[in-house]
C-alpha cells in the first residue's frame, strides 16, 4: 500500500493542494436546445475527493461527461494539470471512468479485466507486472483473479472496476453514481471502502450523486449544482456551515428556516436582529455579501441546523413550540418535530436533533440557539426567479 | 387483547425452495411493525402470505383473531402496497380516478364529498396534488409509488402491508415522507407491517422491529432492544453500524468474558453464552469508542493509526488502521472532531460496549466470515 502512495507522489508533477482541474465558463447546449450547464466555473485540488451534487436534471452528469470528453462542449474550457483538454480525444485525456453497475467485461476474468487497458499502453513488462500485483494487493483481490465477473459480489465488482481504472494511473478518476442501486447496508460499506482506496492512492476523484449524505461522507470538496448552475463550491464544512444560498442550506443537510425582516444591527454589524412571525431573533451577519448597514429593512431569512438547537431557555434565541412527534433512533439520538405558532395564524414546522435520547414531558417545549449558529441567507439561489417558500422549502 | 395479525409456525416454499421457516409474529392494533433483513431473506414473501397471495405449506395466519386460511384476498380486507405498483395502476385513468377506484372496490359506504375530501387530503399529504388529473404513465416512479400508496391508504383498512413504499423517492423527499408516514399511521391507527432495507428508516418508524434472515426470524423487539441487546451476532451486525472481530473466549467471570482477538485481549460482555474456548464474534458500536485522551480510562484500549476523518455535519466519522493487519475500524464522534496529526492514537471503549456472541445466528449456516462482510 505504501508503495502505491509513493509512486503517485513521484508521478505527479505538482503538489497536493494545487488545482489539477480547472473548468472555466463551461456551457453545454444539447441539440434539442436544452441548456444543461451554463457558464459554470470551478477547480479541483490535486488529490481531493470532489463530489458534484444536485437534484436530477441539474447538469451534474453533463459536467462529468464534459470532463471525460463524451461530447463536444458548446463553450468554455476544461484544463487538466495545466493542459487544455477541451478538444482532446477521450482516450487521450488520461482520465479514468467508473460507471454505475461497473460494466466489467463479462467474458474476461478478474485479472484480464485489470490487464485489459494496460496492454494497450505499451509499458515495459516489469512495469505491467508491478502495477498489477500492487493493485490486486491493495484491492484485496488476490484470491479472485481467475473468477468471472458474474461470480463476484457487488463489493468485489467495485474493487475490480476501481483496479481496472487505477492500474492505468490516470490523473483523474470520474465516478458516475457507482453506488446508485445498492441496498442500504452494502452502500454504506462500499462508501467506506471507496474512502479507504482514495486515501491510499491519492488520485483525484470526481464523483456524481444526488444523495447528500453520500456527498457529506465522501467529499473533501462539494460542488452543489442547480438548474445548470453552481450554487456553491467548497469544503463539506463550508457548504454545511456557511451555505451560500437558501437552496444549499436545505439541499445539503437539514435546516430550519425562518423568514423575517432585519430591524437592527449589533456588535458592529456582526449580528442582525430579525423580526419574524415567531418573535425577534439574533442571527449572524458574518457571511453576508452586502454591507451591514444596507440590510436594515430588508427581508432576509436565516437557517439553523437542527442539531445546533437545544432544549434550553438559556440561549440568545428561544422559542416555545408544540411537540408534534418524538423520534428516538437508537445510536443516533432523538429527533423532535415541533410546531411554532406565529402572531397571526401562521405555523412553522421545526426539527430539533439531540445527541442524547430524551423524552420530553408535556405538550410544549422551549428550545434555544445562539446567534452564531443562525446563518443569514441573503440569496435564495443562483437561479433567478426561484421562490423560497414554493421552490426551496416545498418539495 | 387479540393481535391484528398473528403469524403462527408459518412455512412457505416458492419454486421448490423454502423461503420462510417456522415464522412466528404478532402485530397489535395500531402498532407500527417494520420487517428488516437482507435481500432474499423472505420479507416480501411474508407480506404476500399474510395478504393471501401466497399459500403457506403449513402454519396459520390469524387476522383479528380469525383464521384466514380459507379467506380470499378481498375477504381479508387488507390494504397493501407492493413493489410491482406500476402493474396495478390503471394507465388510462387519472390519478384521482385511480385512487377513487380503491374506495369503490371496498364495502365502505361514503358519499361523494367525503370521498373527494379524503382524496385531496391524501394527495396533499403525499405531495402529489399537482398530478391529480394526470395519467400514471406521465408520472415519475416515485410519484406512481405515492399514487399506489394513496389508493391503499384511502381505504383506511385496519391492517396495512407496505413493501418499501418510499424506495423510489429521492433522498430529500424520502426524509420528508418518513415523517409523514408516522403521521399517517397515527391518524389511521391501523396495524402497519412495513418492509424496508433502509435501516435508518426502520429505526425511525418502528414500534416493533422484526429481523429476518434466510427465511427465519432472528429477533423481534423494539428498535432500542435490537440495537442495544441483540440476540445474535447477525442482528448486531445487521442493525446499525459496528466494528467486528473474530474472537475466542479464554476466561469467564460472573458477567464478563475475556476474549482473544486480532486487537489483543479484550474484556467483553457475553451476549449468548458463557463457555470458555468458544469461538465467536465481538462487536463494538462506533459511537461507543473514545479517541485520544478520553480513551485511556476505558476497559479496552488499543493503539491505532489515524487513516482519515470525514465531517458529515451532524457527526464526524474517523477511520483508524489496526497495526499489522491493515484493517480499519470506524469511530463516530458528534459534531466536528479533528484527530491530532500523529503516527498513532489511542482508542478505548468499555466492556459493557463490547459484545461477545458465541451464537452467530438462528441460521446454522452463517459463518463469522459472512458477518465480517455485512
Amino acid at each position: 500500500m505504501a508503495t502505491a502512495k509513493k509512486r503517485n507522489d513521484e508521478q505527479t508533477d505538482g503538489e497536493k493542494g494545487d488545482a489539477i482541474v480547472e473548468v472555466r465558463d463551461l456551457t453545454k447546449v444539447y441539440p434539442d436546445g436544452t441548456v444543461a450547464v451554463e457558464e459554470i466555473s470551478f477547480s479541483i485540488d490535486r488529490g481531493d475527493f470532489c463530489v458534484l451534487i444536485g437534484p436530477s436534471g441539474c447538469g451534474k452528469s453533463t459536467t462529468l461527461h464534459s470532463m471525460v470528453g463524451k461530447f463536444p462542449v458548446t463553450g468554455g474550457t476544461v484544463t487538466l494539470d495545466g493542459e487544455d483538454i477541451t478538444d482532446t480525444e477521450t482516450h487521450e485525456r488520461d482520465i479514468g471512468l467508473v460507471f454505475q453497475d461497473f460494466q466489467l467485461f463479462p467474458h474476461l476474468d478478474v485479472e484480464e479485466n485489470i490487464r485489459y487497458g494496460l496492454e494497450r499502453l505499451d509499458l515495459p513488462a516489469a512495469e505491467v507486472e508491478r502495477r498489477v500485483s500492487d493493485l490486486t494487493a491493495t484491492m484485496q483481490l488476490e484470491g479472485l483473479l481467475e473468477r468471472a465477473p458474474e461470480e463476484l459480489s457487488a463489493g468485489q465488482k467495485q474493487r475490480v472496476a476501481l483496479a481496472r481504472s487505477l492500474v492505468l494511473e490516470p490523473k483523474l478518476l470520474l465516478l458516475d453514481e457507482p453506488l446508485g442501486d445498492m441496498d442500504y447496508k452494502l452502500q454504506k460499506r462500499m462508501e467506506r471502502e471507496l474512502l479507504r482506496i482514495h486515501r491510499e492512492f491519492e488520485t483525484t476523484f470526481v464523483y456524481v450523486t444526488h444523495d447528500q449524505t453520500q456527498a457529506m461522507r465522501l467529499a473533501d470538496q462539494i460542488v452543489v449544482m442547480n438548474d445548470g448552475k453552481i450554487e456553491q463550491s467548497g469544503t463539506s464544512h463550508e457548504v454545511y456551515n456557511e451555505p451560500a444560498t437558501a437552496f444549499v442550506a436545505t439541499f445539503v443537510g437539514d435546516s430550519d428556516i425562518f423568514t423575517g425582516t432585519v430591524v437592527g444591527l449589533s456588535d458592529d454589524g456582526a449580528r442582525a436582529r430579525i423580526e419574524t412571525e415567531y418573535g425577534r431573533f439574533l442571527a449572524s451577519a458574518a457571511n453576508l455579501e452586502s454591507e451591514p448597514a444596507e440590510i436594515v429593512g430588508a427581508e432576509i431569512p436565516f437557517s439553523v441546523r437542527p442539531q445546533y438547537i437545544e432544549l434550553s431557555e438559556d440561549k440568545e434565541n428561544t422559542l416555545k413550540c408544540e411537540i408534534l412527534d418524538v423520534i428516538n433512533q437508537p445510536g443516533a439520538g432523538t429527533q423532535l418535530l415541533l410546531k411554532a405558532h406565529g402572531e397571526t395564524d401562521v405555523v412553522s414546522d421545526l426539527q430539533v436533533k439531540l445527541n442524547e435520547q430524551v423524552d420530553p414531558d408535556g405538550e410544549t417545549v422551549t428550545v434555544g440557539w445562539d446567534a452564531e449558529v443562525a446563518t443569514m441567507l441573503e440569496r435564495t439561489s443562483v437561479v433567478p426567479d426561484i421562490d423560497l417558500e414554493k421552490d426551496v422549502l416545498g418539495e | 387483547m387479540t393481535a391484528a395479525i398473528r403469524v403462527d409456525s408459518l412455512d412457505l416454499s416458492f419454486r421448490n425452495e423454502t423461503v420462510l421457516r417456522d415464522v412466528n409474529l404478532e402485530v397489535d392494533d395500531g402498532e407500527f411493525c417494520v420487517v428488516l433483513g437482507p435481500s432474499g431473506s423472505g420479507k416480501s414473501m411474508l407480506l404476500k402470505s399474510i395478504v393471501g397471495l401466497e399459500t403457506p405449506d403449513s402454519g396459520w395466519v390469524f387476522l383479528d383473531g380469525e383464521d384466514a386460511s380459507e379467506l380470499s384476498v378481498p375477504e381479508r380486507n387488507i390494504g397493501f402496497v407492493f413493489q410491482e405498483f406500476e402493474e396495478t395502476l390503471f394507465p388510462h385513468r387519472s390519478v384521482e380516478e385511480n385512487i377513487a377506484f380503491g374506495l369503490e372496490q371496498s364495502d365502505i359506504d361514503i358519499d361523494g364529498d367525503e370521498m373527494d375530501r379524503r382524496i385531496d387530503d391524501l394527495l396533499e399529504l403525499l405531495a402529489i396534488s399537482d398530478t391529480k388529473d394526470d395519467a400514471p404513465p406521465e408520472l415519475s416512479g416515485g410519484q406512481q409509488q405515492r399514487v399506489e400508496l394513496a389508493r391503499q391508504l384511502v381505504r383506511r383498512c385496519g391492517i396495512m402491508l407496505l413493501d418499501d413504499p418510499l424506495a423510489d423517492l429521492d433522498y430529500k423527499l424520502q426524509k420528508r415522507m418518513e415523517i409523514e408516514m408516522r403521521r399517517i399511521h397515527d391518524d389511521l391507527d391501523s396495524a402497519f407491517l412495513y418492509v424496508t432495507h433502509n435501516q435508518d428508516q426502520a429505526l425511525k418508524l418502528a414500534d416493533k422491529l422484526v429481523v429476518l434472515n434466510d427465511g427465519r426470524v432472528e429477533q423481534v423487539g423494539t428498535p432500542s432492544e435490537l440495537y442495544h441487546e441483540p440476540d445474535s451476532a447477525f442482528v448486531a451486525r445487521f442493525i446499525g453500524d459496528s466494528n467486528a472481530f473474530k474472537a475466542t473466549s479464554v476466561e469467564t467471570t460472573a458477567d464478563r468474558v475475556r476474549v482473544e482477538t486480532e486487537l489483543g485481549a479484550l474484556l467483553a460482555t457475553p451476549m449468548n453464552g458463557m463457555a470458555t474456548d468458544a469461538e465467536g464474534l465481538v462487536t463494538i458500536r462506533p459511537e461507543h469508542i473514545a479517541i485520544g485522551k478520553d480513551a485511556s480510562a476505558k476497559d479496552n484500549t488499543v493503539e491505532v493509526a489515524p487513516a482519515g476523518e470525514t465531517y458529515m455535519g451532524e457527526t464526524t466519522e474517523i477511520a483508524v488502521e489496526i497495526p499489522d493487519s491493515g484493517r480499519q475500524m470506524i469511530v463516530v464522534e458528534p459534531g466536528q472532531t479533528t484527530v491530532p496529526e500523529a503516527e498513532t492514537v489511542q482508542i478505548g471503549w468499555d466492556a459493557t460496549d463490547t459484545q461477545f456472541f458465541e451464537k452467530l445466528s438462528v441460521t446454522e449456516t452463517v459463518r463469522t466470515d459472512d458477518l465480517l462482510e455485512i
